[in-house]
């Protein structure tokens, strides 16, 4: 099923690579960003945006777990349509 | 470095006067301190039991034992005995202590009931806490919750606390003002508290200092704690204020690597090596440093810090605050990601020596070491099963990259157990057969090992399907699992040896070879007890006792309360292991004549057997229940049970050493409805061999009698009494007695049929087997005899004691027993919806339906659906009206 969705095509269940915005409250040093291998940082203001591929939505929970685990603050999820 | 936080324990004392309190908030909000220091606190009037999920736990069953000895701990202690006791024991329950063993495989429903019950009978107030929330990865453990707190008594009341809100639907709760919640925006530290705080640790800062401090953190909790961490000896606070306050950096981060600067280097190198672990005690930091002197370091820092807890009375055994740990792990990774894989396998090797084969597992997978990790779970994942951990066996399963199981046949062979554990029979034979020809391209040395587990599973599996003569050739081809294994495979070989004896056993005591079966059960408990294995042992003794039914009743009904009473104290009597000597004890009452506790052990028998149960025990139960009816003359629902047990039969592979007495009794029930023909056409369809059994001669004889053809009666009763034909059951020899007294009786002769009478007495006293007098209608001859002429007094006394059955037709139906809320779900059963779609309908959980619905199988002797809904309907239970 996965890369045969053509693209805007709802998926239901979330198994489509996509690229991911996340936007998280402070500024991630180089030990928090070790929590999120997958994905770049850049720092706008006194937040971070995370950005990159996932292969489906369960990769997309991991990364929220983490940013849970390590008490972030989550400000915004945005999924790029590829 | 617990400070009093009056307004929120005061928060939390009127909470209890609702039903449930959620502390729901972040990582690092003070939430487990806060109730640590609520529930520790001394002289209070209630009972607390403190339950903390580890991480990651995946296994309801794990989870409600810990629950379970967390409340019965709580319950035990006195009222005038101070807390601190009492809940370090209950944390000590749910963190480490090994729990009790559970019973694999079944359902964690029992044990919700089993908390419920200590509650109601606990008499007193009562808090239950459970931290942590956030780690049950249970589907069945959280609808067992949201059961518990459906059905909570008034004077209980649950605390939850966890990262996020619990799935426990509680917005009901909340209309009802019976919902206490304590969130971020309560838990953040005012001024004030944060003064207490560095108060409390002993330093004397600036009030500019603190104010700075708490407005940083915004009153969070971890961040205040590191913050005093890093300031403890600090030479300048002021400095350290205005550096914090204006980085940009996450409280956590900044401060974390603040905190580790002040560090002496064996302490930091200590704190990250330490950090993968979930528990670490002296030992193992030695190993993961290199070093001597951890536990004294592990020590020093528990009295110094909030961040590493002991979790033993003796404080050997630590364990890190979560976040803390989580930054601990980051931060290792990004200093010195190479050494990581190396620690993990410093990691497993301990973890296996030291009796935690999910962690080892759990390392090697996060070493990368694949290949190792899987012949690590394949060897462990039957112990794990039978420690009723079958959820984690399923999570290490699913951490193999994807496909792994398609090479590996360890996976196969873990796939096997797994789904042998969810009773789906077929998809492990599938699983196995992968498993056996992707072992066949191993090199020897794994070949031998994988061999073992296969023969092992083989045996398992045709257990499960009722394969009674494959189970004998599969043990031909065992002699390894049955000869000592050696070195290193002794542990594992005697958890497989242990399962084949009971395999075997198990086979044996349904093909009625009762002696081999008896020796190798035996044999298999006491190998079980020795590996510390208690629910094989219970496995096998629950099955002896039918081993003993042929020969003696009285000491099978002595075996089968040995088990019960076994079973009973690991929790386990009323689980589907326990059901073969709960059926085979309702046999032995309804053999001896004694209605009362048939019926009870029969109901409990029906409450653990299931469409799922393995064949054997689903047509002993059917068998005994239809014997029960017919004892009180009710033919045409003994009829039903017979049908169901021949219906077990035809499914089974091999013959059940009872299928003759069902084929025999339902042949008699259909005489005792009067319809004959049809009694003699099932017994002229017998083959020879099943015709010359005596449970069919003796049917047929009664057949001959009901057609007045009493010598004919005698002709086929005659290989039977003679001994050429002989019973291996000793009911069936009583019986054949009988229905030859009944024919000489007919014939007149008088003196013969009253010998006939005698022998039947002598052969049923020593375990009185009343059944067959009253099934063959043989009573009656005994009223006739003179009391001083037979030997037997008492026992006729007995027998003529018992009420005369009465007839099915016109007599008040007592219905199968089914409860209010059975009966609820049993009329939605006609309906198209799904089980969750009733769940929904009723507000209750799917797991509670999917336990009526077993009930009210075993209760109708339905095995699917629709013969649930037709036997519900011909009782007349379908229509609200009626019960």
């Amino acid at each position: 099923m996965p890369g045969h969705l053509s693209p805007g095509h709802h998926d239901p269940m979330g198994d489509d690579p996509s690229v991911y915005r996340i936007r998280v409250g402070g500024c991630l040093g180089p030990t928090f960003l070790e929590a999120f291998p997958a994905l770049t940082a850049h720092q706008d203001g006194d937040e971070t945006v995370l950005t990159g591929a996932l292969p489906d939505s369960s990769a997309l929970y991991g990364v929220l777990a983490e940013i849970e685990a390590l008490g972030l603050d989550l400000l915004e999820v945005h999924k790029a349509r590829p | 470095m617990l400070i009093d936080r009056h307004d929120l324990v005061a928060l939390l004392d009127r909470a209890t006067g609702k039903r449930v309190t959620v502390v729901s908030a972040p990582a690092g909000s003070g939430k487990t301190s806060l109730l640590r220091a609520w529930a520790g606190r001394p002289g209070q009037d209630r009972a607390i039991a403190f339950v903390t999920v580890p991480p990651d736990q995946h296994d309801a069953q794990m989870f409600w034992l810990a629950v379970l000895a967390a409340v019965r701990e709580a319950l035990s202690e006195g009222h005038g005995k101070g807390r601190g006791e009492g809940l370090s024991a209950g944390l000590g329950a749910g963190l480490d202590a090994d729990p009790p063993p559970a019973a694999p495989g079944s359902g964690g429903s029992v044990l919700v009931d089993a908390v419920l019950s200590e509650l109601r009978a606990g008499g007193r107030r009562f808090v239950l806490v459970i931290d942590d929330l956030h780690e049950l990865n249970s589907a069945e453990a959280v609808d067992g919750l949201r059961s518990l707190l459906s059905r909570l008594p008034p004077d209980a009341h649950v605390v939850v606390a966890g990262r996020r809100d619990p799935p426990l639907r509680l917005h009901r709760t909340r209309l009802d003002g019976e919902l206490a919640e304590i969130r971020l925006a309560q838990l953040r530290f005012t001024e004030a508290e944060s003064r207490e705080l560095v108060a409390a640790a002993g330093l004397s800062l600036p009030d500019r200092v603190v104010a700075v401090l708490h407005e940083r953190t915004e009153g969070w909790a971890a961040g205040l704690r590191l913050a005093v961490l890093s300031l403890a000896g600090h030479p300048d606070p002021e400095r350290f204020a205005a550096e914090f306050s204006g980085s940009d950096r996450t409280v956590a981060e900044y401060l974390l690597a603040e905190m580790l600067e002040r560090q002496p280097p064996g302490v930091q190198r200590l704190l990250l090596r330490t950090s993968l672990m979930d528990r670490v005690n002296g030992e193992l930091a030695d190993l993961l440093t290199g070093a001597t002197g951890s536990e004294r370091i592990l020590l020093e820092l528990e009295d110094s810090a909030a961040f590493v807890v002991s979790l033993d009375p003796e404080r050997t055994l630590f364990r890190y605050h979560r976040l803390f740990g989580d930054l601990l792990r980051l931060e290792l990774r990004r200093t010195q990601p190479g050494e990581i894989p190396a620690l993990h396998r410093i990691a497993a090797r301990w973890s296996a020596a030291h009796a935690r084969p999910a962690d080892a597992v759990r390392h090697l997978q996060a070493a990368g070491d694949w290949p190792d990790a899987a012949r690590l779970l394949c060897d462990r994942a039957l112990g794990l099963t039978l420690d009723g951990r079958a959820g984690t066996v399923t999570a290490l399963l699913r951490a193999f990259p994807p496909g792994a199981d398609e090479e590996s046949p360890e996976l196969a062979l873990v796939n096997t157990i797994a789904e042998l554990n969810e009773s789906r029979p077929v998809e492990a034979a599938a699983h196995l057969e992968v498993g056996r020809s992707l072992a066949a391209a191993r090199p020897p040395e794994h070949r031998n090992r994988l061999a073992l587990t296969i023969a092992s599973l083989d045996l398992l599996l045709a257990r499960m399907r009722g394969d009674l003569d494959g189970i004998r050739e599969q043990v031909g081809a065992l002699p390894p699992v049955l000869s000592v294994p050696s070195n290193a495979d002794v542990a594992l070989g005697s958890d497989l040896r242990a399962l084949a004896l009971l395999n075997l056993g198990v086979a044996e005591a349904w093909s009625l070879r009762p002696d081999d079966g008896e020796r190798h059960l035996t044999e298999g408990a006491a190998l079980a007890r020795d590996i510390g294995r208690p629910y094989l042992e219970v496995a096998c003794l629950a099955h002896r006792g039918f081993t003993a039914l042929s020969r003696s009743p009285a000491l099978a009904r002595r075996r089968c309360e040995e088990a019960i009473a076994l079973a009973s104290r690991h929790g386990w009597d009323a689980e589907p292991v326990i059901a073969p000597a709960l059926a085979t004890l309702a046999a032995t009452f309804v053999w001896t004549g004694e209605p009362g506790p048939a019926r009870e052990w029969l109901d409990r028998a029906g409450r653990v057997v299931s469409p799922g149960s393995e064949p054997g025990v689903r047509l002993l139960f059917h068998l005994v229940t239809g014997m029960f009816h017919a004892a009180r003359g009710d033919h045409g629902r003994a009829l039903e049970e017979y049908g169901s047990a021949a219906s077990v039969q035809e499914v089974m592979a091999g013959e059940h050493a009872l299928a003759n007495l069902v084929t025999g009794l339902t042949a008699a029930a259909h005489v005792r409805l009067g319809r004959t023909d049809r009694a003699r056409a099932m017994l002229d369809a017998l083959d020879d061999e099943r015709a010359g059994t005596p449970e069919i001669r003796n049917a047929r004889a009664l057949v001959r009698l009901a057609d007045h053809a009493p010598e004919a009666a005698r002709r086929e009763l005659e290989p039977v009494l003679d001994g050429t034909a002989p019973s291996r059951l000793r009911l069936t020899s009583v019986e054949a007695h009988l229905l030859d007294a009944l024919a000489c009786e007919a014939l007149g002769h008088h003196h013969t049929a009253r010998k006939a009478v005698e022998t039947a007495l002598d052969l049923a006293e020593p375990d009185r087997l009343i059944l067959p007098f009253t099934l063959t209608g043989a009573r009656r001859l005994l009223e006739a005899i003179p009391l001083h002429e037979t030997a037997h007094a008492t026992l006729i006394a007995d027998i003529l004691d018992i009420p005369r059955a009465v007839p099915a037709a016109g007599s008040p139906e007592p219905g199968p027993g089914l409860s209010p809320s059975e009966l609820r779900v049993l009329r939605f059963l006609p309906t198209n919806l799904t089980r969750l779609e009733i769940a929904g309908e009723l507000s209750v959980s799917l797991n509670t339906v999917n336990t009526h619905i077993r009930r009210i199988y075993a209760k109708l002797g339905a095995t699917d659906r629709s013969a649930a809904v037709r036997r519900g309907r011909e009782l007349r239970l379908l229509s609200a009206g009626r019960s």
